[in-house]
C-alpha cells in the first residue's frame, strides 16, 4: 500500500507490519468499546420494550381506564392503578416537602456555618449514610418508627386536628402506625443524606471569589447564601432535588414495609395505601394469572415513564449548572 | 544563507497554515529543516511555534476542530496527505513535551513500551535496548539499580531524560522538543542541552524554546516567529548577530516578548 | 459614613434566624440518621453469633443462621460484578476516549445517567420478562443478570470520570511514540486511572449488595442450602424482607442481624473506596 509505505527506504518493513497489526487491533478494540457503550442504550430500550410487551394484555383489556380506576380485584380480574399512582405521587411529594428544606439546610450548615474541622467528618458521614441500603430504612420503619408513632405522636395529632376543618380529614382515623404518612416520613429520612450531599457539592461549585466579594461588601451569611450562592447554583439544586425525587418515586423497600398495601384512596394521610413499587413487590410473585401479572407490569411501565421524565429533567438541569460553572472558571 | 545551502534538507514546510476552529494560528509558513541539525523556533508566547511543532507529527489530530493546510514534506513526501498513516508518521517523528510525561509504570516499562509497539524481542535483547536508550539519554548511571521503580519516582530532570530515552528507543528520524527545559532547574537544563549536542549526530532535531540563550547555544539554525508568521529563518549565528529583520532584532535584544 | 441602625439591625436579625434554622435542620437530620444506626446496631448485634454464618435459615421457632443467604448474596453479587465490570469499563472507555467529542457519547451518557438512578424494581421486572418468563423458572442466574444491569451504569460513570481526569499530556506522549489508541488506553490511561476505576467497582458492589426488589422478582428465595444457580436461591436482602414481614420473633431477630451484616459490608466497601480514592489524590 503506497499510502502506508511513505518512505520504504527509511522505515524497515517490520515496523510497517507492526503498525498495520496495531491499527487492526485498534479497530477491534474501538469496536468493542463502542458495542459496550451501545449496550447501555440497548438495555434502556430493552427495559422499555420488555415492559411494554409484558403490559400489552393489560393495556388491551383495560385501556385508559387503568389509569383512572382504583379497582384492584384479583378475583374478578379487574385492575386499575389509580391508588398506586396516587400513593406514589403523594408519598414522594410529602417526602420532598420535608427532605428538600432540611437537606438544603444541612448543605448550608456544612458549607457556611459548621466549624471547619467538623466539615469533612460530617460530610463523609452523610455520604456514607446515602449508601445504606433502603431495606434498612424499611425495617427500622416497621419495627421502630411505626410502633413509636402509633402510640405517641399519631393519637396526639389526631386529637389536635380533630376540630379544625379540612385538617381533621387529613389526619383522621384510627392510629395504625403504618400508612401513607409514615411511608413519606421514612422516605424523606432515606433521601435526606442524598439531597444534602448533592446540594453541598453543588454549593461548592460556586467560585469562592464570588462569595468573598459579597462578604467583602459586608453581606451577612444569609445574604451571601440567598443572593449569591442560591441564584448561582439554582439549576444544580433543583437538579439534585429532582434526582432525589426520582429515587423517592421508585423506592421499593423503604416503603413496602410500612405502607399497608391497600388499593383504596383515603382522604386521611394516616390511612394505609400503596405505591406502584410496593404493589409490585408485594404481589408480583404471588400473582396468579396472566392478566394480573400484566397489570403489575403495566404499573411498572407507568413508573418507568414518570421516573424517566423526572430523571431526564434532573440531568438537563445538572448539565446546565456544569456548563455554567465551567464557564466561570475557564 | 550560504551554509544553509550546503546541508541536506530533511523536511520542507511549505505555505503551512493552521486553524483552531476559525482561529488561524499559523499564516502561510514556509521553512526548511535540515538533516541532522538542530533547528530552533523562537518567538513570544502565542506566536505559533509550538503549533508548528504539533503539525510535524500531526499530534493535533487527537482533537476535533484543528486542521492544517499547506504542505509538509519529509524526504519529499507530504505528511499532511489524508492517507498518511498517523502511527507510522509518529514512529518516524518523535516528540518530547514541555512537562515531563512519564507513564504510570516502571522505568524499564516506560522505555520498553515504545520498543514493543514495533518489535517482538526476547527479554534479553529488550534489556539491551532499554539500557542502550537510557545510555543515550545519559540516564543509565542514575537509574540502573532501580529499573523496577515507578517512572514517577524520578526527579523532574530525570523524568525529562526518561522521556527522551523513550523517544530514542523507538528509533525515529526526527525528534521534536517542545520547550523541554522550561519546567527544569539550570543543572538539569544543562544536561539536556549536552544531550541535544550528542543526539544531533544521528537525528534531525527541532526545538521550540522560550529561552534565547538556549536557542543560540544548542541550534544550528533558528527561525523567529511572530503572531503566526515566519519572520526570519537563518543560521543561528546570523540571527543572533546580524538579523536582517527589525522585529527579530527587537525580540533578541529583549525589547518585547 | 452614616449607618442606618434600623436596617443594620434588621439584617442582623434575619441572619440570626437563618443561621439558627440551618443548624436546627442539620441537627434534625443527623439525629434521625443516628437513631436509625443506633437501633440497627442495638437490634442487630443481639442476633449476631457464629451460627449466623454456619447454619441454614430455620423454620419458625427453631435455631438457625443465614449461611445459605450469605452464600447466595455473595455468589450473585460476584457474578453481577464479574459480568458488569468489563462492559461498564469498555463503555466508559468509549465515552472518555474514542467518543469523547462525538454526539453518540452525549446520548449514551444521558441514558446511562438515567439508568443510574432508575428504580431498581423496574430492572427486576425487565429481567423477569426477558429471562424468568421465557425460561419459566426463577433462578440465581436471573438474579445475577439483574445485578449486572445495576452494576453497568455505576462502572460506566466512574470509569468515564476517572479517565477524564487523566491529563491529555499523557495521551499525547504515548501517541507521539506512534502508539495506536488501543495501546495508549490499555497501557497508559487505564493504568493512570486504575485506583479510581477500582473505587467505582467497589461502589458498584456496595450498591448491589443491599438490592432487594430486583431479586424478589427474579430469584425468589430458598429455605435450604443451594448452590444451583439454575433455580431459586437464598439471598440476604430477600431473607430480611421475608423474615421481617413474618409474625415470628426469632425471624425478626435474624432479619435485624442480616440488616446489620449488609450495612456493615456496605460501609466497609464505601470506606475502602474512599481511602483508595484519597490515597490516589495525594
Amino acid at each position: 500500500m503506497a499510502n502506508l509505505a511513505l518512505s520504504p527506504t527509511a522505515v524497515p518493513e517490520s515496523k510497517i507490519a507492526a503498525i498495520k497489526r496495531g491499527s487492526a487491533g485498534d479497530a477491534r478494540f474501538r469496536g468493542m468499546t463502542f458495542v459496550a457503550a451501545f449496550l447501555v442504550v440497548v438495555i434502556f430500550a430493552g427495559i422499555m420494550i420488555a415492559l411494554a410487551i409484558g403490559a400489552w394484555p393489560a393495556i388491551m383489556e383495560f385501556g385508559w381506564s387503568f389509569l383512572f380506576s382504583q379497582k384492584w380485584n384479583p378475583v374478578t380480574e379487574k385492575f386499575g392503578a389509580l391508588a398506586s399512582i396516587y400513593g406514589t405521587l403523594v408519598t414522594s411529594f410529602l417526602a420532598m416537602l420535608l427532605a428538600v428544606p432540611v437537606g438544603i439546610g444541612i448543605a448550608i450548615f456544612l458549607t457556611e456555618i459548621c466549624p471547619r474541622f467538623l466539615r469533612r467528618p460530617i460530610g463523609i458521614a452523610i455520604e456514607l449514610l446515602a449508601g445504606i441500603p433502603s431495606i434498612v430504612y424499611g425495617i427500622w420503619g416497621l419495627f421502630v418508627f411505626a410502633p413509636f408513632f402509633q402510640s405517641t405522636v399519631q393519637p396526639w395529632l389526631i386529637e389536635v386536628f380533630a376540630d379544625i376543618p379540612w385538617l381533621q380529614d387529613l389526619f383522621a382515623g384510627p392510629p395504625y402506625g403504618i400508612g401513607i404518612f409514615t411511608s413519606s416520613f421514612i422516605l424523606s429520612i432515606m433521601i435526606l443524606p442524598f439531597i444534602s450531599a448533592v446540594t453541598r457539592d453543588v454549593f461548592n461549585t460556586v467560585p469562592p471569589t464570588l462569595k468573598e466579594s459579597a462578604y467583602a461588601m459586608g453581606c451577612t451569611t444569609w445574604e451571601v447564601v440567598w443572593r449569591v450562592v442560591l441564584p448561582f447554583s439554582r439549576a444544580g439544586v433543583v437538579g439534585g432535588a429532582m434526582l432525589a425525587l426520582g429515587r423517592a418515586l421508585g423506592e421499593t423497600m423503604a416503603v413496602t414495609f410500612v405502607i399497608g398495601n391497600s388499593h383504596r384512596i383515603h382522604e386521611s394521610l394516616f390511612a394505609p395505601g400503596t405505591t406502584i413499587s410496593a404493589t409490585i413487590a408485594n404481589e408480583f410473585t404471588e400473582a396468579v394469572g396472566d392478566l394480573y401479572h400484566s397489570s403489575l407490569i403495566e404499573a411498572g411501565l407507568i413508573l418507568f415513564f414518570i421516573s424517566f421524565v423526572v430523571l431526564a429533567s434532573a440531568q438537563i438541569m445538572l448539565r446546565a449548572l456544569e456548563r455554567r460553572a465551567g464557564g466561570m472558571s475557564g | 544563507m550560504d551554509t544553509a545551502v550546503r546541508d541536506k534538507v530533511k523536511v520542507e514546510i511549505e505555505d503551512l497554515s493552521f486553524y483552531y476552529g476559525d482561529n488561524k494560528a499559523l499564516k502561510n509558513v514556509t521553512v526548511p529543516l535540515h538533516d541532522r541539525k538542530v533547528t530552533a523556533f523562537i518567538g513570544p508566547s502565542g506566536c505559533g511555534k509550538s503549533t508548528l511543532l504539533r503539525v510535524l507529527n500531526r499530534i493535533y489530530e487527537l482533537y476535533p476542530g484543528q486542521r492544517a493546510e499547506g504542505r509538509v514534506l519529509i524526504d519529499g513526501e507530504d505528511i499532511l496527505h489524508t492517507r498518511q498513516d498517523l502511527n507510522l508518521l509518529r514512529a518516524r517523528v518523535g516528540m518530547v513535551f514541555q512537562k515531563p510525561t512519564p507513564f504510570p509504570m516502571t522505568i524499564w516499562d516506560n522505555i520498553a513500551f515504545g520498543i514493543r509497539l514495533y518489535e517482538k524481542l526476547p527479554r534479553s535483547v529488550l534489556d539491551g535496548r532499554v539500557e542502550d536508550a537510557l545510555q543515550r539519554a545519559a540516564l543509565w548511571g542514575e537509574v540502573k539499580d532501580k529499573l523496577k521503580e515507578s517512572g514517577l519516582s524520578l526527579s523532574g530532570g530525570q523524568q525529562q531524560r526518561l522521556c527522551i530515552a523513550r523517544t530514542v528507543a523507538t528509533q525515529p528520524e526526527i525528534i521534536l522538543l517542545d520547550e523541554p527545559c522550561s519546567a527544569l532547574d539550570p543543572i538539569s537544563t544543562a544536561k539536556i542541552e549536552e544531550l541535544i549536542d550528542e543526539l544531533v549526530k544521528d537525528y534531525t532535531i527541532v526545538i521550540v524554546t522560550h529561552n534565547m540563550q538556549q536557542a543560540s547555544r544548542t541550534s544550528d539554525y533558528t527561525a523567529f516567529m511572530y503572531l503566526g508568521e515566519m519572520i526570519e529563518f537563518d543560521v543561528t549565528e546570523k540571527i543572533f548577530t546580524a538579523p536582517s529583520n527589525k522585529r527579530t532584532e527587537s525580540y533578541i535584544t529583549g525589547r518585547f516578548g | 459614613m452614616k449607618l442606618n441602625r434600623m436596617i443594620y439591625k434588621g439584617r442582623k436579625g434575619r441572619n440570626a434566624v437563618f443561621l439558627t434554622l440551618s443548624t436546627l435542620a442539620a441537627a434534625f437530620g443527623i439525629v434521625w440518621l443516628a437513631l436509625i444506626l443506633y437501633s440497627l446496631f442495638y437490634n442487630g448485634i443481639n442476633g449476631i453469633s457464629l451460627k449466623v454464618f454456619t447454619e441454614m435459615t430455620p423454620p419458625p421457632g427453631e435455631d438457625g443462621g443465614l449461611a445459605n443467604a450469605i452464600f447466595g448474596s455473595v455468589a450473585m453479587s460476584f457474578l453481577g460484578v464479574a459480568a458488569g465490570t468489563p462492559i461498564g469499563l469498555l463503555a466508559g472507555t468509549y465515552l472518555a476516549e474514542y467518543g469523547r467529542y462525538s454526539w453518540v457519547s452525549g446520548v449514551v451518557r444521558f441514558i446511562n445517567d438515567i439508568l443510574l438512578s432508575a428504580p431498581s424494581i423496574l430492572i427486576g421486572l425487565f429481567i423477569y420478562v426477558i429471562i424468568v418468563a421465557t425460561t419459566h423458572r426463577f433462578s440465581g442466574w436471573a438474579g445475577a443478570a439483574a445485578l449486572t444491569v445495576l452494576v453497568i451504569p455505576v462502572v460506566v460513570r466512574t470509569t468515564e470520570n476517572m479517565l477524564l481526569l487523566v491529563p491529555n499530556g499523557l495521551r499525547e506522549a504515548a501517541a507521539a511514540l506512534g502508539a495506536p489508541r488501543s495501546a495508549i488506553i490499555k497501557a497508559v490511561t487505564w493504568r493512570a486511572a486504575r485506583a479510581g476505576i477500582l473505587t467505582g467497582v467497589l461502589l458498584a458492589v456496595a450498591r448491589i449488595s443491599g438490592e432487594t426488589a430486583p431479586l424478589l422478582l427474579t430469584v425468589l428465595s430458598n429455605q435450604f442450602w443451594s448452590t444451583d444457580m439454575g433455580g431459586p436461591i437464598a439471598s440476604l436482602p430477600v431473607m430480611i424482607y421475608n423474615f421481617a414481614m413474618s409474625p415470628y420473633e426469632d425471624w425478626h431477630k435474624l432479619a435485624w442481624a442480616g440488616a446489620l451484616l449488609i450495612t456493615a459490608a456496605v460501609l466497609a466497601l464505601s470506606i475502602t473506596a474512599r481511602i483508595l480514592e484519597s490515597s490516589k489524590r495525594s
